[in-house]
């Protein structure tokens, strides 16, 4: 389990990757960009992107409504 | 103090802009894509400020379901169900007399959006889905014209301005035109979040006209007013194989052949490709079939006796509604339009 901060609210997550992240809060395959500890992080590396308990992540999730 | 300068003093006197400024918003033009919830604040704010020309584009008619947050509707306009961009134009002449406004009623396509942004200083987005999105992205982009992007569902918005040359583009950061399916007809939206989207926009557009390059915003905006949310992007650098802004191959301007049947909101489905109707002798075929037909110089609503809406737009496009079908909305074409 890795205890992380994501959009600001503490979760903990069976996740290893930051792949896994995305796929566990229901955004795989949707407009999003991740970034881990303020460094934003390509979605072809959130795969092999491992993450581990303390980090902070933000999922922007991209709308689309105007 | 003659009534012009009167009008914009307040303005003036604020130092970033001057006089000089003024006189640069008086020749800026100005292109606002999609007429809804973020096009109408947009919209009145470039008016508001006198930008010279302003272009206003937009495909829909004013339904009671806007008015909850598209600020230049009324109740008078959804009961004529006016087009947008002709409701918008009637109040807007009336805030700024000045500003020369061009409305385009018409769907952005492959087709016509490098001929509709042609002259335009900055495109505005105000549009409802990513695939007008990547339109706008790779038509300005091809165009070399800086596209101010801004979205808003439920209580969260965004906004960044995508500059060509000097900043990634849309594509960059999202490869993708699937929106998950959040859209403000399935979640919903509140008003003050496409406000503060829409204004967001704006400073920016007013920094771009007036010169100001030194101020623009290079983070992402992203918030939720709701949930007391706001974070800020870093800039990301952009994506040599981008097909956009680094290999220009700019693929939603060559898709070949245009979509031609597209989702248009909730229970909404447009169809084009109909060779331009005359209203007028639409409006008497279509009367036998139909429990009520409402027209006005630009559309006609035919509620089909059978259920269900057809709305036919000069140009062509015909919009099914009442039904999410793609198959029911064929149908019912072929069987009161034609193939």
């Amino acid at each position: 389990m890795a205890e992380l901060t994501i959009n600001g609210s503490r979760k903990e997550l069976d996740a290893d990757t930051l792949a896994d992240v995305v796929e566990l809060l229901g955004l795989g395959g949707r407009p999003v960009v991740a970034e881990v500890n303020g460094e934003v992080v390509a979605s072809e590396k959130w795969a092999e992107t491992q993450v581990e308990s303390g980090m902070k992540i933000e999922l922007v999730h991209f709308v689309g409504g105007g | 103090m003659t009534e012009q300068e009167d009008r914009y003093s307040r303005q003036v006197l604020f130092a970033p802009i001057g006089d000089e400024g003024q006189s640069k918003l008086a020749n800026g033009a100005v292109c606002i894509v999609g007429m809804g919830a973020l096009g109408t604040v947009l919209a009145s704010h470039m008016v508001r400020a006198g930008v010279g020309r302003v272009r206003l584009i937009d495909r829909d008619y004013v339904e009671s379901s806007n008015l909850q947050r598209q600020m230049l509707y009324d109740e008078d306009d959804a009961a004529q169900s006016l087009p947008k961009v002709v409701a918008s134009e009637n109040k807007l002449k009336k805030i700024n007399s000045d500003v020369t406004l061009e409305k385009v009623f018409a769907d952005v396509t492959p087709g016509n959006a490098e001929s509709l942004l042609k002259g335009m200083d900055l495109v505005l987005d105000g549009t409802d889905n990513f695939q007008t999105r990547f339109l706008l992205n790779d038509a300005c982009y091809s165009a070399g014209i800086p596209f101010i992007y801004g979205g808003a569902v439920g209580s969260r918005g965004m906004s960044a301005v995508f500059v060509p040359g000097s900043t990634p583009c849309l594509r960059c950061l999202i490869p993708s035109a699937d929106s998950g399916g959040e859209t403000c007809d399935t979640v919903g939206v509140i008003s003050p979040v496409v406000d503060i989207v829409a204004s967001y926009q704006s400073v920016e557009a007013l920094k771009w006209l007036v010169g100001d390059r030194e101020s623009r915003r290079e983070t992402l905006l992203s918030f939720d007013v709701w949930n007391n949310r706001l974070h800020e992007l870093k800039p990301v650098p952009a994506k040599p194989d981008c097909p956009c802004c680094g290999l220009k191959t700019y693929p939603a301007l060559r898709r070949e052949e245009e979509t031609l049947l597209s989702l248009c909101g909730r229970e909404s489905i447009q169809i084009a490709g109909h060779a331009p109707f005359d209203l007028a002798i639409w409006a008497e075929k279509l009367a036998p079939a139909t429990r009520t037909v409402k027209a006005n110089p630009y559309l006609i609503r035919a509620e089909l006796a059978e259920g269900g809406r057809l709305v036919l737009f000069e140009d062509g496009r015909v919009l099914v509604q009442g039904t999410d079908d793609p198959v029911r909305a064929r149908s019912l074409y072929a069987r009161y339009i034609g193939n």
